[in-house]
C-alpha cells in the first residue's frame, strides 16, 4: 500500500507547465469510465476524442507509467490526471487490477529480472578483474598505478588532453600577471573550442561558464575562484599518477573521460532507504538537467541522481520528493561519490520526516567532502532544527536566487524545523520541509 | 584585509603590476577550498530575528480542503476562490501555513478577497504580513476582535453582528461613539443599520440628516427612506404630491423647480450627473425616497396609465424607489418594465428564483439573461436550474459559441447539491461541464466540514 502523494508531488511530476494544465483538465471523474487503485497500481479508462478509450495506469511503487494515448509527453496527462484523482482520494479501491493492467506488470516485471540477471552478470565479472573496480571505492596507492598504466594505455588520447590542460595552465598564469580584468569573452569561447579538440570536455565546459561569472556582481573574486579550481583540475591531472586512487579518478571524470552507466551499475551497491530530499532541474546548452537529491536513512550517505534530457523531451520522473525508496543504489567512482544510480528497486517504504544533523555538523560533512573534492559543487543536507530567515537558514547564508523563501518562513513561522537543502559554494538552496503534520512541502 | 582579498586585488590589477610573493593560484586554490567549506561564512548577527509568530487559535482547514485551495489558486476554476475562502471563513478555520504566501500574494492584487483573509490567515498570516511589507494590507482586515480594541473593520463585523441579535443595543452602541467616529467610519456604521431596521432608529438617523459628511446623510436618507412613517418620507411624499397630479388615466406631473436647502438635507444631490437635466434629476430622486403609496394606486394599474411629461423619468424613479425601499410589489412590477437584477434583490429568495426562471424560459440569451441571473441572490435551485439547463440544451443545437457565460454561471450558481440532476440531465458537453462544477463545488463544500 503506498501512502497516497499530495497535489504537489504529482504535478511535480508533470514534464512541463502545459502538462500540469492538462493533467487538470482530465483529472475529473466525469472523464473517466473506469478507475481504481489496488494499493501498488492506480488505473483508469479515460474518454479521448476517439471511439476507444485511452488505458492509462501507474505502478506507484516506482513510479512507473503507461497509456495507450500517442503523447509523446511523459508521464502523459492521462497518468498525472488519474494521479491527481488519486491524491484527491477520487480513485475507489479495488480488489484486483484487469487484465491488462497485471499484464504490463508482468511484462515490466520481467524486463526487471532480465536487466538484474545482467547487473548480476556484470558484476561477477568485475568481481573477477578487481583492478577494474577498485579505484573508485579504496584510497590505495597501487589502484592510481593501475590508472597510471591505463593512461599509457591510452596515451593518444591522454597525449592530446595533456597538451589542451597544458595551454589552460598557461593561459591561466598569463591572465593572472596581465590582471583579471582583460579577460573578454571571446578568449573564453576560443579556449572552450580547443579544449573540445582537445578531448576535454568537462574542462572545456568549466572554461564556457566563465561568461556567466563575469556577469555577476561580485565578478572579480568569483572569476579568480574559477581560475583556481581551473588550474588545480589542470595540475592535478598532469599530477595524476602522484595522487590516491579514488582522487586520481574524481580528476578523470571532472576532465571529461567517461564512466558508462553499466561500470557504474556493476559497481557494489549500496541498500537503504532512501529519503527523496528534492529536486532542481537546469536549462544547460539546449540540454535540461534534472538533479534529484537522496539521502539514506540507514548510511546518511548522500546521493545525486542526475539525468539529462534534450529541452522539450520527458525527463525521468520516477522520483517522488517527499517519498522514500528501499533501493540498491550505486555510485560513480570518486573521492567524495555523490552522483549514483537506482540499480534496483524493492518494496514500498512508508515516507517520514528525515532526520537532520545541525548546521555545524552539516558543516562539517561539507567540508569533508570539499577536502576530498575541491571541485564539489552540490551536496544534499537535512538541517534540523533551523529557524529559516529571509537571507539565511539556521545561520547559514542562503543562495542569492532563494532569498525570501516566504513558503518556508510561512511553514516555520520563526519556529526550528527540519528542512532538506542543497548546499552550493553561493550558498543554501531549500528544497523540501516537513509541517506540523509530518507532510513535505516543496520548495523548491 | 583577509588574505582572500588581497589574492583576489593582486589578480585583478595583475601581478607585472602589483607583484605576488608565491604562487598565486595554487594559495587561491587553498583559500577557496577553506571559504567554500565554511571559512568565509559570516554569521549574521546585527539583526535580531522576529519573534516567531503566536499560537493558533482557530484550527486548521483539514488537509483535502487546502488542497483544493491550491488547485484553485493555480487556475482550476480560479472564480470559485471568492466561494471558497467564504466558505472556509465561515467554518472559522484558518489555512494551512504553506498556502499563506500564494494566498497573501492573491489579496495584494485582488481586493475583494481581502474581508475573508483576516481570518482565514491566522496569528501566522498576520506575522508573515509583518514581515513583508506588501501584505501589510492584512493586517486592516477584519479578525473577530472586539468592539472597544479591533479596528474599524472588526468594529463593522462587531456591530453588525449585535444589530443582528438585538437591534436596538447596536443602534445605542453606535450612539454612544458617534462623535468620536471618524467620517468614513460614521458613513459605514449608518449602512449596518439597514439591518433590522425599525421606527426606534427614525430619531437617530434623522439628527444623522445634519451630519459634516454628505456620505453619512446619503446612507441615513436612504434608510429614512424605507421607513413609510418617517419625518423623512412625510416629507418626501409631500414634494411628491407638489409635482403629481392623477385624474383618471392621466398622470401629470410637473417637476421640481429647485432644489432648497430643505430638500438637500434629505439627501437630494441638487448637481445633476452629465446627460440629464436639473428638473428631472430633482424629480427622480424625489420620487425614489417618497413613499411607494404616496401614489394612490396599484404598480401595475400606474404602469398602464398615460404619463405625457417626464414618463420615462418617472419610471426610472420608480425602479429606484422599488430597489431602495425594497417594495416587493413594486419590484415585481418594475421588473416586467425593466428587469434589472438590482430589483431582484427586493423579493424573497422564492420569488427572484421563479422570476429568473421565467426570465429564462421567455428570453432569449444575451448579456440582460446574464446580468439578471447574477442578481439571484442565493443557489439556484431546481426550477431556476432546470430552465438554465434547457436554455444551455437548447442554445447548444444553435449557437454554442454563446455558451461560455452561461454554462460558467450555471456551474457557479447552481445549487452544488444538485450535481447528480446536472450529470444525468443531457450527454451534451456544456451541460456535463456544468455538472463537473457543480461536482467540485460539492466536494469542496464537504471537504469543508472535515476535520484534520
Amino acid at each position: 500500500m503506498v501512502e497516497r502523494w499530495s497535489r504537489d508531488q504529482v504535478l511535480a511530476l508533470a514534464p512541463d507547465a502545459s502538462s500540469q494544465k492538462a493533467a487538470q483538465g482530465v483529472a475529473a471523474p466525469g472523464k473517466w469510465s473506469s478507475r481504481g487503485a489496488t494499493g501498488t497500481v492506480v488505473y483508469g479508462e479515460c474518454k479521448g476524442s476517439g471511439a476507444r478509450p485511452y488505458l492509462a495506469c501507474v505502478d506507484l511503487t516506482e513510479p512507473a507509467y503507461r497509456c495507450s494515448c500517442p503523447s509523446r509527453k511523459f508521464p502523459c496527462k492521462h497518468a498525472l490526471g488519474l494521479l491527481l484523482m488519486w491524491s484527491a482520494d477520487g480513485v475507489p479501491e479495488a480488489e484486483a487490477a484487469p487484465q491488462w493492467v497485471t499484464e504490463w506488470q508482468e511484462a515490466r516485471a520481467e524486463r526487471a529480472d532480465k536487466a538484474a540477471a545482467r547487473l548480476d552478470a556484470a558484476r561477477a565479472k568485475a568481481a573477477g578483474s578487481p583492478a577494474d573496480a577498485e579505484p573508485a571505492r579504496q584510497g590505495q596507492a597501487g589502484s592510481s598505478a593501475e590508472h597510471a598504466r591505463q593512461g599509457r594505455a591510452e596515451s593518444p588520447r591522454h597525449a592530446r588532453v595533456a597538451s589542451g590542460l597544458a595551454e589552460v595552465e598557461r593561459w591561466l598564469a598569463d591572465q593572472v600577471r596581465q590582471g583579471l580584468a582583460g579577460a573578454a569573452e571571446h578568449d573564453w569561447d576560443g579556449l572552450a573550442k580547443r579544449l573540445i579538440d582537445a578531448q576535454a570536455p568537462g574542462v572545456a565546459g568549466a572554461v564556457s561558464r566563465l561568461a556567466q561569472v563575469r556577469a555577476e556582481d561580485d565578478w572579480p573574486g568569483r572569476l579568480l575562484e574559477e581560475y583556481t579550481l581551473i588550474n588545480l583540475l589542470a595540475v592535478a591531472y598532469r599530477r595524476r599518477s602522484e595522487l590516491p586512487g579514488p582522487l586520481a579518478q574524481t580528476v578523470l571524470i571532472r576532465t571529461g573521460f567517461p564512466v558508462t552507466r553499466e561500470e557504474v551499475l556493476a559497481g557494489p551497491a549500496t541498500r537503504d532507504q532512501w529519503d527523496v530530499l528534492g529536486r532542481r532541474d537546469e536549462v544547460q546548452d539546449r540540454l535540461t538537467a534534472r538533479r534529484v537529491w537522496l539521502r539514506g536513512r540507514a548510511t546518511g550517505r548522500p546521493a545525486l541522481i542526475l539525468s539529462f534530457a534534450p529541452q522539450g523531451q520527458p525527463l525521468d520522473a520516477s522520483l517522488v520528493t517527499g517519498t522514500t525508496i528501499d533501493a540498491d543504489v550505486t555510485f560513480y567512482p570518486g573521492a567524495a561519490p555523490l552522483r549514483a544510480l537506482v540499480a534496483a528497486r524493492h518494496d514500498a517504504v512508508p515516507a517520514a520526516v528525515p532526520a537532520g544533523v545541525s548546521p555545524e555538523e552539516a558543516l562539517d560533512e561539507v567540508a569533508g567532502a570539499l577536502a576530498e573534492d575541491p571541485w564539489t559543487e552540490s551536496w544534499p543536507l537535512v538541517l534540523a532544527g533551523v529557524v529559516p530567515e529571509r537571507t539565511t537558514l539556521g545561520g547559514l547564508p542562503l543562495h542569492p536566487r532563494s532569498r525570501d523563501p516566504w513558503r518556508l518562513i510561512a511553514v516555520s513561522g520563526g519556529h526550528p524545523l527540519t528542512v532538506a537543502a542543497e548546499w552550493t559554494p553561493q550558498g543554501l538552496r531549500p528544497l523540501t520541509t516537513w509541517d506540523d503534520e509530518g507532510t513535505a512541502v516543496i520548495l523548491s | 584585509m583577509s588574505t582572500w582579498e588581497e589574492l583576489a586585488s593582486a589578480a585583478l590589477v595583475g601581478t607585472d603590476r602589483r607583484p605576488y610573493d608565491g604562487v598565486l593560484l595554487e594559495d587561491a586554490a587553498v583559500e577557496v577550498a577553506r571559504r567554500r567549506a565554511g571559512g568565509g561564512l559570516r554569521r549574521p548577527g546585527e539583526v535580531a530575528p522576529p519573534a516567531p509568530a503566536p499560537e493558533e487559535e482557530r484550527p486548521a482547514v483539514a488537509r483535502r480542503g487546502a488542497e483544493r485551495l491550491v488547485r484553485i489558486l493555480g487556475g482550476e476554476h480560479e472564480r470559485l476562490l471568492p466561494e471558497w475562502l467564504a466558505a472556509a471563513a465561515g467554518t472559522g478555520r484558518r489555512v494551512p501555513p504553506y498556502v499563506l504566501p500564494e494566498l497573501l500574494e492573491r489579496g495584494r492584487r485582488d481586493r475583494s478577497i481581502r474581508v475573508h483573509l483576516g481570518v482565514l490567515a491566522g496569528q501566522r498570516g498576520r506575522w508573515l504580513a509583518g514581515q513583508n511589507p506588501a501584505w501589510a494590507y492584512l493586517l486592516e482586515e477584519p479578525t473577530g476582535e472586539t468592539w472597544e480594541l479591533g479596528g474599524a473593520a472588526d468594529r463593522r463585523a462587531h456591530l453588525r453582528a449585535l444589530r443582528a441579535a438585538d437591534p436596538a443595543q447596536a443602534r445605542r452602541l453606535l450612539e454612544s461613539t458617534w462623535e468620536r467616529e471618524t467620517p468614513d467610519d460614521r458613513a459605514e456604521f449608518v449602512d449596518v443599520l439597514g439591518d433590522g431596521l425599525s421606527m426606534d432608529d427614525e430619531p437617530f438617523l434623522e439628527s444623522a440628516l445634519d451630519d459634516r459628511r454628505r456620505e453619512v446623510r446619503q446612507a441615513a436618507a436612504n434608510l429614512l427612506a424605507r421607513l413609510p412613517g418617517s419625518r423623512l418620507s412625510r416629507r418626501m411624499a409631500e414634494r411628491v404630491r407638489a409635482c403629481v397630479a392623477i385624474s383618471g388615466n392621466l398622470i401629470a406631473i410637473e417637476a421640481p423647480r429647485a432644489c432648497d436647502k430643505a430638500m438637500e438635507r434629505d439627501g437630494v444631490r441638487p448637481k445633476p450627473p452629465r446627460g440629464i437635466g436639473e428638473r428631472a434629476w430633482w424629480l427622480q430622486q424625489v420620487i425614489a425616497r417618497a413613499p411607494l403609496a404616496v401614489w394612490g394606486h396599484p404598480p401595475a394599474q400606474l404602469l398602464r396609465m398615460r404619463i405625457p411629461d417626464w414618463d420615462a423619468d418617472v419610471k426610472a424613479a420608480w425602479v429606484r424607489a422599488a430597489v431602495l425601499q425594497k417594495d416587493p410589489e413594486w419590484a415585481r412590477a418594475m421588473f416586467g418594465w425593466d428587469p434589472i437584477a438590482d430589483l431582484l434583490e427586493s423579493l424573497p429568495p422564492d420569488e427572484q428564483q421563479e422570476l429568473a426562471a421565467d426570465f429564462v424560459r421567455n428570453h432569449d440569451l444575451d448579456s440582460q439573461l446574464i446580468m439578471v441571473l447574477g442578481g439571484v441572490s442565493s443557489h439556484w435551485r431546481e426550477g431556476l436550474a432546470t430552465a438554465v439547463l434547457r436554455k444551455i440544451v437548447k442554445v447548444a443545437t444553435t449557437q454554442p459559441w454563446n455558451l461560455g457565460e452561461l454554462v460558467k454561471l450555471a456551474g457557479e450558481r447552481i445549487d452544488p447539491a444538485l450535481f447528480p440532476l446536472a450529470e444525468s440531465y443531457s450527454p451534451v458537453e456544456s451541460i456535463q461541464q456544468v455538472a463537473a462544477l457543480l461536482r467540485f463545488r460539492a466536494d469542496m463544500y464537504r471537504e469543508l466540514k472535515e476535520t484534520s
